[in-house]
């Protein structure tokens, strides 16, 4: 590393640097710019690293800076002096101080000299005597790691890694003080990439060099750079010290080269088409909604040390199975593709006994739950009540002061949990002038018409009553956003702290979550979980435990129980529930349907389940991309697709 | 899962005029089953490329192979039935897209080309194209077909090369260094449509790089090759995580990492030893600083836990 006081020295200084190429094509030349107008500083000791793809100028720039090309414009002045349009002869003292080390190495030794003769030659130019050259050669060979009994080897007879220290053996033989690594081990075998990098680290320690490095590794760069220079289309697109750089990348170029350096699975690419407007509806769902950290800002959920693996007892013959709805009698394997499924995992006495993945989804891809989130939300509420922490029958006001003059200055916490919250709110999806659409817009799902973008805390402000509560039910999304306002400000944590510590460690959840937050960070508790299917289902499992798994009461048996038990019935009104199982009732952000299976579900638009069945002991996790987000058709199909699979025997 | 390939006992001698010399590889063993990938890594010379040609059945004539090839339901391939296998069950994509396409045809004719051979009938063949196209990714089809490979960027012809691959709907693909010629972003695109790909398709893919980090992006199951032998395998994930064999241990040290802090690498001392050597007991033992007068003799093969390893120093 630096020390301060060497910083100081300034050995190379490159400024304005450009250098353009005339490109013939089709008869006609036109201008290329390799390298656009750089300016960089070399200081002494220190090592600066140039990243970039092919293609990016990095090597012209080098090859200008060090004078083996001519800059079109600007210039570099080496130790304070200028190179440019000077002789060879008149700059050999200067150019003394400059040592190269190229990628191929041999291709940049002569195959016709010995290993002698090639660490010798420059030296010879210089016209030193014989025996003082030996000496010389003698201590480089030793000090690059190579046997004198290679002295007289040719390079066809050496390694990849032998002629690498052949090369940076010749580099040093002029005992330059600024080396130019140029690729210096993209040829090399890994194993011996390793041995290279340590030794150029050491000679660079020993010799006080000052090194300008070039490469197209990341990672080959950032080990040995104290600081990085990021180039792309001729340009420094971003500059700082090594940490500064990867910690925190600010232009987006850099984000993904360190992205796809750090091994992360999933691509940020996003398609060409993509709209922020349109993200929802297919067919940009089915990449986008296995996607979200690519567009939205999003808050990590962390997973377990110690995971549960679900064991395993897959059976073929349910693809085959037939559903029964309106008239037609059609195969699970059919009505999946209908239903533009993107996963499906059903456990049967918490084994998995299906699982299907569709549209390059796998077992660990994140898929948007959408309003399934609500579920889990539920579920925490559970645990902060039973805590203590929250008092359901409270007001939000109680809680938070800030939402006194809104709808939820008078309902209470067990209302909105309930929906039956009365709230000058449509949920209508596709309208773009419904509270729906606006509540988009204030979490950043939509672009915000001008004046609209004001975050999630500013927009449930402005919700108002519309009757009284607790008397009817009323499916309203923005309930599930101030709820999860609410238990973020009691407790103090975050509320992906919150899922990670009461739900998903203590589960053994697996997959990598995420929790989509508003430009204030505040989270998107209606419908902004993205989880793998297989953590879905095992959530699921845990609620027909009755919140018990493995002798550890993870979720309170009675929140479980009155869940279950669902709502007073009446107070349901939702006409396309009451088409799909009249009676049914909504609890504790659950669903709960009226047949003698009871079973509960949590439901999001655009297709995605989960599903309980109590009494065969079934949990389905769905998730899909229908092209639509509510279709009663598709949510019928659902219901009897479901109703199959966990009625068969198995 | 059904198997799709397995190697048994692989070895290939060669006959340099009267003489034959000692084979690179020295007795490759590997199991494929259909949708699974599994990733061969190994360093300059280790015999991943000869491995995936012998496959093939595109050797050169000096080649004498032993060992057994099986495919699918087909049993032990033999040079004689490979004619009807090789760019139909078996297909093949190469580290360098600008060589593995003919410069002075357009993509589009070398692609019908291929597709006629795959008997598709020639009304059927536009649509097949467009089609293959799209779904690694490329939209501007029409303009794609009718251009010369040097008019295409590196990772357009990779994908180019890798819809082609397609055509015939293989049960497995080889991936020969698939990403090692194109920029770090546009490789890591063209492996994640690879997977994508395969998991549509479901085909078996045998994945071989000498780049550690792409092979556990891809693979299932990693097999590591020093020196013509598996020394190494078990499920990516393990291997990757508690890597067994010393060499393996070496490799994995040896890898600079932006995200690991700074200092000196672990290397492995020493280089690849040449194929042409005769190895005698363990071909790592001289890089290797647990060796010990016992690695002189052929080591064993054991398994620790999912993994199997061929090391005398390692305890099952």
């Amino acid at each position: 590393m630096l020390d301060g006081e060497l910083m100081n020295e300034l050995m190379m200084q490159i400024s304005n640097l450009s250098k353009t190429f005339d490109v013939h094509h089709g008869g006609r030349t036109h201008e290329f710019t390799a390298v656009d107008n750089v300016s960089l500083s070399l200081y002494k000791g220190e090592v600066l690293g140039v990243v970039g793809e092919s293609g990016s100028g990095k090597s012209t720039l080098a090859r200008c800076a060090f004078g083996i090309s001519q800059p079109t414009l600007g210039e570099t002045l080496i130790l304070g002096k200028s190179l440019v349009g000077k002789s060879v002869r008149a700059t050999r003292e200067l150019r003394s101080n400059l040592g190269f080390v190229f990628q191929d190495p041999s291709g940049s030794i002569n195959p016709r000299m010995t290993v002698r003769d090639a660490i010798a030659e420059p030296l010879q130019l210089r016209s030193q005597d014989r025996k003082s050259i030996d000496v010389r050669v003698s201590f480089l060979l030793d000090r690059v790691g190579l046997a004198e009994n290679q002295l007289r080897r040719k390079s066809h007879e050496l390694s990849g890694g032998q002629c690498q220290r052949v090369a940076i053996a010749r580099a040093l033989s002029t005992n330059p003080k600024i080396v130019l690594l140029d690729e210096p081990t993209s040829s090399l075998d890994l194993s011996v990439q390793a041995q290279i990098l340590n030794l150029l680290e050491e000679l660079r320690r020993d010799f006080e060099l000052t090194y300008l490095m070039i490469s197209h590794n990341l990672d080959v760069i950032s080990h040995l750079s104290d600081r990085v220079a990021v180039m792309k289309d001729g340009r420094i697109i971003e500059l700082g010290t090594t940490r500064e750089v990867i910690d925190s990348p600010q232009h987006p170029f850099t984000r993904e080269l360190i992205r796809v350096y750090s091994g992360s699975e999933t691509s940020h690419e996003i398609p060409a088409d993509f709209n922020l407007d349109k993200w929802q509806d297919g067919p940009l769902n089915t990449w986008a909604f296995q996607h979200i950290p690519a567009f939205l800002p999003v808050r990590k959920i962390s997973s377990s040390s110690r995971p549960l693996i679900l064991s395993e007892n897959l059976d073929p013959t349910l693809d085959e199975v037939k559903v029964g709805w309106d008239v037609n009698l059609r195969n699970v394997g059919d009505i999946l593709k209908d239903l533009h499924t993107d996963s499906i995992v059903m456990l049967r006495s918490g084994e998995v006994v299906f699982e299907k993945y569709f549209n390059g989804m796998s077992k660990t891809s994140p898929h948007l739950l959408q309003s399934v989130s609500k579920s889990i939300l539920g579920a925490l509420y559970g645990k902060v009540v039973e805590n203590g922490e929250i008092n359901p029958s409270l007001t939000f006001s109680h809680y938070l002061p800030e939402l006194v003059s809104s709808v939820y200055g008078g309902a209470t916490i067990q209302q909105a949990l309930d929906m039956t919250v009365s709230v000058a709110f449509s949920e209508d999806y596709s309208d773009p002038n419904s509270e729906m659409a606006r509540l988009d817009e204030a979490i950043g799902w939509r672009t915000s018409v001008s004046g609209r973008e004001i975050g999630l805390r500013n927009y449930l402000k402005t919700l108002t009553p519309n009757g009284e509560h607790g008397k009817f039910f009323q499916y309203c999304s923005a309930n599930t956003d101030a709820l999860a306002w609410l238990i973020c400000e009691v407790t103090g944590r975050t509320y992906q702290d919150l899922i990670s510590e009461l739900i998903w460690q203590p589960m053994g959840a697996s997959g990598s979550a995420t929790i989509s937050v508003d430009r204030e960070g505040l989270s998107v508790g209606n419908g902004g979980i993205s989880c793998t299917t297989r953590d879905l289902a095992l959530f699921g499992q845990l609620l027909l435990l009755m919140g018990e798994q493995n002798g550890q009461q993870i979720l309170p048996r009675n929140w479980v129980k009155q869940t279950f038990d669902g709502s007073s019935p009446e107070v349901i009104s939702a006409d396309y529930l009451q088409a799909l199982h009249p009676g049914g009732s909504y609890k504790n952000q659950w669903w709960i349907t009226n047949s003698a299976a009871r079973e509960i579900y949590g439901v999001g638009i655009y297709g995605q389940y989960l599903w309980l069945d109590p009494s065969t002991d079934t949990v389905i996790a769905k998730l899909s991309s229908i092209p639509i987000p509510v279709d009663p058709t598709h949510s019928r199909m659902h219901v009897a697709l479901f109703r199959a699979l966990a009625r068969i025997n198995l | 899962m059904n198997v799709v390939l397995k190697v048994s006992d692989l070895a290939v001698d060669f006959c340099i005029g009267e003489k034959i010399v000692n084979s690179p590889l020295r007795g490759i063993n590997l199991e494929i089953r259909s949708g699974e990938t599994l990733g061969i890594v190994g360093e300059t010379g280790c015999g991943k490329t000869l491995t995936a040609t012998a496959i093939m059945g595109l050797l050169p004539a000096s080649a004498r192979p032993r060992g057994r090839i099986e495919f699918a339901d087909r049993g032990s391939l033999e040079p004689s039935s490979m004619g009807s296998i090789r760019g139909s069950e078996i297909t093949m994509i190469f580290q360098n897209p600008q060589s593995a396409f003919n410069p002075i045809f357009t993509i589009g004719s070398q692609m019908r080309l291929v597709a006629q051979k795959r008997n598709y009938a020639k009304s059927e063949i536009g649509s097949m194209l467009n089609e293959r196209l799209s779904s690694v990714g490329l939209t501007d089809t029409k303009r794609i077909l009718a251009s010369y490979p040097h008019q295409l960027s590196g990772g357009m012809l990779q994908r180019c090369m890798i819809a082609m691959a397609m055509i015939s709907s293989p049960k497995l693909l080889i991936a020969d260094e698939p990403t090692t010629a194109l920029d770090a972003t546009i490789g890591d695109q063209v492996l994640n449509l690879i997977r994508d790909l395969q998991d549509r398709e479901g085909f078996a893919m045998l994945f071989i790089s000498h780049d550690v980090t792409a092979v556990a992006k891809v693979a299932d199951y990693i097999s590591v090759i020093y020196a013509g032998r598996v020394v190494e395998n078990g499920p990516a994930s393990a291997v990757m995580k508690s890597p067994q064999h010393p060499y393996t241990k070496g490799l994995l040290g040896a890898i600079p990492s932006a995200s690991k802090p700074r200092g000196t690498l672990i290397a492995i001392p020493g280089s690849v030893p040449s194929v042409l050597n005769d190895v005698v007991g363990c071909s790592f033992a001289p890089r290797c600083n647990l060796a010990t007068s016992t690695c002189a003799e052929e080591p064993p093969t054991l398994t620790v836990g999912q993994q199997s390893v061929t090391c005398w120093m390692v305890n099952s």
